[in-house]
């Protein structure tokens, strides 16, 4: 991998200066002081495909997220825009630091991309898009990475500028009145394109599934599976109950009439769905929560003679495909998706497209989202 | 559980997975297993392929040679060299997984009983995997044994799949070695295979940027209403490399030369792409009817005296490049010494259609030049010369758009800008657009696109029947200029590490052009 330096890093001490953010500019002297910094430095390729802004509310995330810019800027030429905001602060204040990450090649500093960051606190927090959004490079898509929870500020006024949102439903406590706000954003804009890190996180998986059934065996017994049984790291729920609402629409199960009875309530450990095949065929699905696991440690689907499974060790850096039929035993290897949230974006960076997929999935994953985690406040 | 399946039944988990065709599940049989394209570029594809997760589900691969050797000898063989020149680096683990889909079939390639013991074989897989299967037969092999090959997977039955399945051929080049080895060639192809499961490749299609040539064009509005003769100029191509006939590779090129090796097929795809109209669609059969047009608007250089002035054949003397020093080419290990074969060719060709009426498209390729670069370069029509160039300022630097196949894949633009200051000085500045400097990681290897490819029955980035064909004619008469003609055109020099001949300059002068410089 290439070394990286830190434009900054370099310069005078003329001004404040932080060794992660930079240089620390008067918000309205933001342009004139990326001029600057682009003069008194001998790098000469400003490379920028898109702009990305990483908001977090979470105190000292604005350093993290500077780290994680180097990292991704090896492979994602942006322009990033950092914003860290406090909404209890007592003070309205904002302040802004830019610096530019540059990638070292051949010794030389070869591409460098701009980095600005701004820290918003109490009533500021309102001029996040009339000062940050100042600041985006024209012409370029705009992809934001909303870190936590959301907050009040997620709403039309903040995603009507947004091409691409980023969001990490894991990280959310009460994902049900979340997932409400993200949907309804999806219904009034057809043009936003919604990117769930835990839908990113069961990517490798699907890609498993739809690899083993191309097999004749497998693809001949789908009709049969009656079982499905997922296990899931605790902390990735999201990442399971999406990967089985991806798995009953495609496979065209309908939901089961049982699905509110007893046998799919959830427990502290597993939950369970019902669905049926157009064949008429019952199929019983459990999610299972397991400390052991990887974020996603196991699918296995089960027919008349046959066992598809998917398999991922925590911490292997490769998934097992195994088809399990008589006399027809294969076992092969596939990739993983990243377990850090900055891998995912990275993948996320590289795979592009629209996400029609997860629009076509997300009803199906809000209804079995709702049942179940209204069973649970209501049990 | 259902016996033995049938027709390949729809797979509901890739709908929306991924935007690209489908490859499905196939055995791959590669002739000429034990040679350098096997273990430098197809074993290695597939392998990345396999790392990457793309290659489907259940392929198999046999290698079909002549040589005596073991599963485990021939297995070995390609690890060495995936571990030297495999994109995503060698995992024992993952190597280990993939070369169990890899077997060995030792037959000589006129042996027909070979190809039923490989029926039989193909068939076991078959059954291993659990249902009738597909075939890829890719022909690796050296040119002289594509008619055998082929007409023993007819006898054997092996050309024709199962209900529900495919059997495809992917050819490699040289796809003949003029004309009439092109037509019987594709004769011996349509009598085993449907045009449709036939594969001829080029692997320059399967570059990004040659890939990128039609979506810079039909995906960007700003450039296609300027592509034509109102706006251009001239349009060169060059493909320049600095190596020789190192590694016994002048066995095959002097028998070949640059004409035949790398303008019939790779450079004129290239330039089939960059002149073809907007096609109807993207399906195979649409771009590909659009490129065949174009080389079939090709102004034929059909005498001797239109060739001596349209086309330029050199070789080079002995030089330095890399600061090396080289021999010339006539000295090359298995060179005739008294050769005649050209391994530096540079034309002038005339597309006679309503678009580019007018306008020259140059095309160069040569060995041992100073180093290894191909692109395209569309240079633009000065503007008039009534404002800036009448104030002692210089505008005659007209607009280059460069599309750089390699190395260092990417596009530039070339425009005019003043010089700051008080008078209006003029001088050229360029936009460049780096695939390594935007996106940061390699593209994959041509060859696993089109592997996928073929998987998927997508012909798009591959040649058709009449495309090779109408290619062969129009070189055809070049080759017979130069050796069945009484008073051929002259054969010229250059040293070895430099642009070429002196001939080559004069191409583009007599015109009032020059060569772009690299």
């Amino acid at each position: 991998m290439a070394p990286t330096v830190t434009l900054a890093a370099t310069m005078s001490e003329e001004f404040e200066y932080h060794p992660e953010l930079g240089r620390k500019v008067p918000v309205g002297e933001i342009d004139r002081e990326l001029r600057r910094l682009w003069a008194e430095d001998d790098a000469r390729t400003n490379a920028s495909l898109i702009n990305l802004a990483i908001y977090t509310e979470r105190r000292g995330a604005l350093v993290e997220n500077s780290q994680a810019i180097r990292e991704l800027t090896r492979e994602h030429a942006c322009r990033a825009l950092l914003i860290g905001i406090n909404r209890e602060a007592p003070e309205a204040s904002i302040e802004a630091w830019i610096t530019a990450h540059c990638h070292l090649l051949n010794g030389q500093k070869a591409v460098c991309c701009e980095q600005l960051a701004f820290a918003l606190k109490g009533r500021a927090t309102g001029r996040l898009r009339n000062t940050v959004f100042a600041h985006l490079n024209s012409d370029l898509p705009l992809t934001f990475w909303w870190q936590g929870e959301l907050s009040p500020i997620f709403t039309e006024r903040l995603y009507s500028l947004v091409d691409r949102f980023i969001l990490d439903s894991s990280e959310w406590a009460d994902p049900v009145s979340s997932f409400a706000r993200v949907h309804e954003a999806a219904a009034q804009s057809d043009e936003l394109i919604i990117q769930d890190l835990s839908w990113t996180r069961s990517y490798q998986f699907r890609v498993s599934v739809a690899a083993l059934f191309d097999d004749p065996v497998a693809s001949a017994g789908l009709s049969s599976i009656s079982k499905v049984e997922i296990v899931h790291h605790p902390k990735h729920r999201m990442a399971a109950l999406q990967l089985l609402a991806w798995l009953s629409v495609q496979a065209r199960w309908r939901p089961g009439m049982e699905l509110s009875l007893a046998d799919a309530r959830r427990t502290d450990e597993t939950e369970g769905f019902s669905f049926e095949s157009r064949e008429g065929v019952a199929v019983v699905a459990s999610l299972r929560a397991s400390e052991s696991s990887a974020p996603l440690g196991n699918l296995s689907l089960e027919g008349e003679g046959l066992k598809v499974e998917v398999h991922r060790e925590a911490g292997s850096d490769r998934l097992s495909r195994r088809l399990d039929a008589p006399g027809h035993k294969v076992e092969t290897h596939g990739p993983v998706n990243s377990d850090d949230s900055l891998g995912l974006v990275g993948e996320q960076l590289s795979r592009g497209g629209k996400n029609s997929l997860y629009r076509k999935i997300l009803p199906r994953f809000l209804t079995m989202l709702s049942e179940h985690d209204w069973h649970e406040s209501g049990s | 559980m259902s016996e033995t399946p049938g027709p390949r039944m729809s797979n509901p988990f890739r709908e929306d997975l991924v935007s690209r065709s489908r490859p499905q599940p196939c055995t791959v049989v590669i002739f000429g297993a034990t040679g350098d394209l096997t273990h430098r570029k197809l074993v290695p594809a597939l392998y990345n392929l396999a790392v990457d997760g793309e290659l489907p589900h259940g392929v198999k691969i046999v290698g079909f040679a002549r040589r005596d050797k073991a599963d485990d000898e021939f297995r070995a063989g390609l690890e060495e060299l995936n571990r030297k020149v495999s994109r995503s680096g060698h995992d024992d683990e993952l190597w280990g997984n993939f070369v169990q889909s890899i077997t060995y079939h030792r037959s000589e390639f006129t042996d027909a009983d070979g190809y039923q013991r490989l029926s039989e074989r193909l068939d076991e897989i078959d059954r291993e995997c659990g249902g009738k299967g597909n075939r890829l037969f890719y022909i690796a092999s050296a040119p002289d044994f594509f008619d055998d090959i082929l007409e023993n997977l007819k006898a054997a039955g092996l050309n024709k799949a199962s209900d529900g399945c495919w059997a495809r051929v992917i050819v490699e080049k040289p796809f003949g070695t003029d004309l009439a080895t092109a037509r019987h060639l594709n004769e011996v192809v349509s009598r085993t295979f449907e045009e449709r499961d036939t594969f001829r490749i080029d692997h320059y299609l399967g570059k990004e940027t040659a890939q990128n040539l039609m979506v810079l064009r039909f995906a960007n509005s700003i450039f296609e209403p300027l592509w034509n003769n109102r706006y251009i100029d001239q349009i060169q191509i060059t493909c320049a490399e600095n190596l020789g006939m190192e590694g016994g590779r002048g066995g095959y090129y002097d028998t070949a030369g640059a004409l035949r090796d790398m303008v019939q097929n790779h450079l004129l795809q290239l330039m089939s792409l960059v002149a073809m109209e907007p096609p109807t669609d993207l399906s195979a059969d649409g771009v590909r009817d659009e490129k065949v047009k174009v080389i079939r608007s090709l102004r034929q250089w059909d005498t001797p005296e239109k060739v001596a002035k349209n086309v330029v054949r050199g070789q080079y003397q002995a030089g330095y490049v890399d600061g090396e020093s080289v021999p010339g080419y006539r000295e090359e290990d298995r060179v005739d010494p008294e050769s005649m074969t050209e391994a530096y060719v540079a034309l002038r060709l005339m597309v006679d259609t309503w678009r580019w009426s007018g306008v020259p498209f140059y095309i160069r390729m040569g060995k041992r030049l100073p180093k290894k670069a191909t692109e395209i370069s569309v240079h633009f029509k000065s503007p008039p010369s009534v404002l800036f160039n009448t104030q002692g300022s210089s505008a005659a630097e007209s607009n280059v758009l460069v599309i750089r196949i390699q190395p260092d894949e990417g596009i530039s633009l070339r425009t005019v800008s003043k010089i700051p200051g008080t008078s209006m000085r003029l001088e050229p500045v360029k936009m460049d657009f780096r695939y390594a400097t935007s996106f940061g990681k390699g593209s994959p290897e041509a060859y696993e696109r089109l592997l996928l490819d073929a998987m998927a029955g997508d012909a798009t980035l591959f040649a058709r029947r009449d495309e090779v064909e109408e290619a062969w004619k129009f070189i055809d008469h070049i080759e017979h200029a130069w050796h069945e003609s009484e008073e051929p055109p002259v054969m010229a020099e250059f040293v070895a590490g430099t642009w070429g001949p002196k001939e080559a300059d004069d191409l583009l002068r007599e015109d009032g052009h020059a060569w772009r410089r690299l």
